[in-house]
């Protein structure tokens, strides 16, 4: 699509400058439940964000309606959105950078290319496989979900720039019953290539947990030492991502504000943000403001080094955007704390009383992003003398994230990413308050 | 929007197949937010939804495609697509469609789109301005508004054709309090299918300074003390225990698929019988309120349980053939980018006999959960949790102390037949509920409950 037409109108209306993002996005998606093909959709979709600077003001509008018909009318809503805006904020587009990074592999066409019947076995062979492997497992469902995105980037300024990506995932949600008592599980596995789609994998995992949790009880109130397995400290770290925006940090709304130099962890953790991780469908060269990634180190042995930043924080902090200008504020790419050298099994074999934690219920929730205190429901083991005694469920652990951080006694080696794009191996933590019977 | 002979060529390819059913969901919806921090407008964006869904079933096998072309090639491709996954000889008869029909409840006085925007600047700024005024602790001020116009045609192969627009608008107001070395925040929204006369019917200064109020009293709260307690829940929000640990238990959903503990309980007695529970998407101009579900069906009430027992799950129309029972006009989606499920609309407990002194005097050590915060629930296990928004300590009979931190844990099941005391000042409360057919607007809502023993989650540790 050429949107020079909208420029030109936009110019002759007045405003200062005019920046596109259409999204294309592709989408199949399939599950199987009980041996059944329950889901299988299929979309074909885009959406045009337009943002125009007028009279210093930056208006916005979002529309599915995409008709360059419309562009005198989608030119006069921008001015009426432009003239509500009363902050004081510089607003920017952006000219476009000398260098952006080649990334390749963004997509992998085999993965389109495969076709939807094989896909449809591939899930119902996920399924076959987890029903196989356990009696007790009552209920499975298994996934498969593949996205092709393309993104075009077009300002006034001259900027143009295009990325296509894909990515799918591959998983399954399994709950295992006996008796009275029924404990569910879920792993997946997310790549654009298809040979990492390991179903044995996906199969033996989600199977073990959840069978391994029936009879789960609580476990007397009181302080345990932990270990937190990599999914559930992804889920975590994911509840407390907003800490590092510089927009949260400058609103006031994040607890590392005038933290940065200062040790914020144990001085192991390293932190990253890494645009450029392989497999990922939030890899690439550029931010939804056309500003070029970078891979940076967040958290450097415990230091914290940097917040992220889009053009408008990054000019109030006098310094420059990290290219993590998503979605109209600040995200992440691929963020996630660097694995160490422990193994998971040493981990849990080091303690001498205390609890795996590797599940945690209601984060959106029970975690306060501002002040990093957090109460959750959580799931696991209790360990005694290294060994694992019993599973363990409705119990609570509280604390305050950043002094979990500093809390953190060993680094697993086991490194797993969350659907999010946010990741963490497990760690050990010296204590936490737990509730329970 | 598409017009009927489109959508009839629409549903006669897709059945086209072994397909027995076909259905056309043709949504455009425009909305405009504003939002306003640090005592300033920072952004006014209009939104403009606009797209088609189409479901293709044979019994209760479903696909679904969705797109937002209006293409006539493009809608009878995507037809087509679906159609082949139910290969073989056509099952159905050519499907006619009848006249349109048109909802007329929940009546819209002011139009958002007929509203300057200054109007609802002006909204925003005085929430702003009574959320701040509450006390010179709160230092930052978060204030939306939000409105949309959503207009729906449904059509399928079973003799459905209807028409259903949905005005809706809320206020949200966010506010954080500290004294330099912490910070609390406090949140309230209100909202309603209403159109912008909504803000006549509540003070929008009122509505702020709650959310001012929670966040200063949390920040002089103690934590909670750890430990199994009587727990009581206040009225409104406070529902929200009951929408996540057994309304969604409740849907078909789960239940369907026998992946909720409440699946073959009907009639069973499930509750305490001073529980009777009610999912009603007919009230009048409410938040979870329309004319009929995105199915096509007409909203209803629908008592879920009667005096403690179970007496109707929420059912959609797939789900209903999978279970032998009818819809009961619970299909609902967030948009055409969704296949409706079971859902709840507008879900409350209904009021019982106790007043809320009555119920804090009887209760000689617990926790009083004024304000509930959101909370989740796996529905296979009916565990769930729930955050406290603002808590206090009851000791022999009287409200004592503040606390904050607290999150309460248990399972639905359980939590229901450990309801002991029901009170009398039913209200709802406005959320939105995230579940696989997207977010949706529904009002929660109960008097206030006790329930005799719950595990109270907190960072004080054990409770002496």
């Amino acid at each position: 699509m050429n949107f020079e037409p909208l420029f030109t109108i936009a110019k002759a209306k007045g405003l200062e400058a005019i920046q596109v993002y259409l999204e294309q996005d592709g989408k199949l998606d399939l599950e199987v439940f009980k041996g059944n093909l329950e889901k299988h959709e299929m979309a074909d979709t885009a959406v045009l964000s337009i943002q125009a600077i007028y009279k210093g003001k930056m208006g916005k509008l979002r529309t599915e309606v995409i008709d360059l018909d419309l562009a005198e009318q989608w030119v006069d809503e921008l001015i009426a959105s432009a003239s509500l805006i009363e902050s004081k904020d510089e607003v920017f587009i952006y000219e476009g950078s000398d260098h952006y990074e080649s990334v390749e592999g963004l997509r992998q066409e085999a993965l389109e290319n495969l076709s939807i019947e094989k896909k449809i076995a591939m899930v119902h062979a996920l399924d076959d496989k987890i029903r196989q492997k356990d009696s007790r497992i009552d209920i499975s469902q298994t996934f498969y979900g593949q996205v092709r995105k393309r993104v075009l980037i077009q300002n006034s300024k001259g900027l143009k720039l295009e990325k296509d990506v894909n990515n799918a995932i591959l998983g399954a949600q399994v709950v295992a019953r006996e008796n009275d008592d029924s404990r569910s599980a879920f792993d997946y596995i997310q790549s654009n290539d298809l040979g990492d789609f390991n179903l044995d994998d996906i199969a033996n995992q989600c199977v073990e947990k959840a069978v391994s949790q029936l009879g789960a009880q609580s476990v007397p109130s009181g302080t345990y030492e932990v270990v937190l397995k990599n999914s559930a400290s992804a889920s975590l770290l994911h509840a407390h991502v907003s800490m590092f925006s510089a927009e949260s940090v400058q609103k006031g709304m994040s607890k590392l504000v005038d933290k940065l130099g200062e040790t914020i962890a144990d001085e192991a953790i390293n932190i990253v943000d890494d645009p450029f991780r392989k497999k990922s469908a939030k890899s690439g060269a550029f931010d939804d403001e056309g500003v070029p990634t970078s891979y940076k180190a967040m958290v450097s042995n415990g230091k914290l080094t940097t917040y992220m930043h889009n053009l408008k924080t990054a000019k109030k902090a006098d310094t420059s955007s990290t290219g993590n200008g998503f979605k109209g504020g600040i995200s992440p790419t691929n963020f996630y704390i660097e694995a160490g050298k422990t193994s998971y099994d040493e981990a849990v074999q080091s303690l001498d009383k205390g609890l795996v934690i590797t599940d945690l219920q209601g984060t959106h929730a029970g975690c306060n992003p501002i002040s990093g205190d957090f109460s959750l429901q959580a799931s696991g083991y209790l360990v005694e003398k290294g060994k694992i005694v019993q599973p363990v469920a409705l119990i609570t652990v509280a604390g305050n994230y950043l002094s979990l951080l500093k809390d953190v006694t060993a680094i697993c080696d086991d490194l797993k990413m969350n659907f999010g794009f946010i990741g963490s191996p497990s760690l050990k933590i010296k204590s936490l308050v737990v509730s329970g019977s | 929007m598409l017009d009927k002979s489109l959508i009839e060529r629409i549903i006669n390819k897709a059945l086209d197949s072994r397909a027995d059913f076909a259905e056309v969901f043709i949504e455009d919806k425009k909305s405009s937010s504003i939002t306003l921090q640090s005592n300033t407008v920072e952004n006014a964006v209009n939104n403009h939804v606009h797209g088609t869904g189409i479901r293709v079933a044979k019994g209760h096998n479903s696909v679904y495609g969705y797109t937002n072309s209006d293409k006539e090639e493009d809608l009878l491709a995507l037809a087509e697509d679906l159609a082949k996954s139910f290969p073989g000889e056509r099952v159905r008869e050519t499907i006619t469609l009848g006249e349109l029909t048109r909802g007329e409840s929940h009546a819209i006085k002011r139009m958002p789109n007929t509203v300057a925007m200054q109007e609802k600047v002006a909204i925003v700024k005085r929430a702003n301005e009574a959320a701040r005024s509450y006390s010179d602790e709160i230092k930052q001020v978060s204030a939306s508004y939000m409105d949309y116009v959503q207009d729906v045609i449904i059509a399928s192969s079973e003799s459905i054709y209807v028409a259903d627009q949905r005005v809706r608008t809320r206020l949200g107001i966010h506010s954080v309090a500290s004294d330099g070395k912490d910070m609390q925040s406090g949140f309230n929204g209100p909202g309603g299918h209403y159109g912008f006369e909504f803000y006549e019917t509540f003070s929008v200064e009122e509505a702020a300074k709650e959310a001012a109020r929670i966040a200063v009293t949390m920040l002089h709260a103690d934590e909670c003390p750890s430990g199994t307690m009587p727990v009581i829940i206040d009225n409104g929000f406070g529902g929200v225990i009951f929408h996540e640990a057994c309304g969604h238990s409740l849907e078909a959903t789960s239940v369907a698929k026998n992946a909720s503990v409440f699946s073959g309980k009907k009639g069973e007695k499930i509750a305490t019988p001073i529980v009777t529970a009610i999912d009603d998407g007919t009230i009048e101009n409410a938040w979870g309120s329309a004319n009929y579900d995105d199915e096509g069906r007409k909203q209803k009430r629908r008592v879920l349980i009667k005096d403690g027992v179970l007496t109707s799950y929420m059912v959609d129309h797939l789900n209903g053939l999978r279970m032998n029972e009818s819809s009961t006009g619970s299909g609902r989606r967030e948009s055409y980018r969704y296949q409706p499920t079971s859902r709840m609309s507008n879900t409350y407990i209904d009021n019982g006999d106790s007043t809320f002194d009555e119920i804090i005097q009887n209760t000689e050590y617990g926790l009083y959960a004024k304000k509930m915060g959101g909370g989740s629930v796996n529905p296979s296990t009916g565990d769930f949790n729930f955050a406290v928004m603002e808590g206090y300590l009851v000791k022999n009979g009287k409200i004592e102390e503040a606390v904050k931190g607290a999150t309460l844990v248990g399972t639905g099941k359980d939590a229901l037949l450990k309801v002991d005391m029901v009170g009398n000042n039913l209200l709802r409360a406005q959320g939105m509920c995230g579940s696989v057919s997207g977010s949706i607007p529904t009002d929660v809502g109960q008097p206030t409950i006790r329930v005799s023993s719950m595990t109270v989650g907190g960072r004080k540790g054990a409770s002496s």
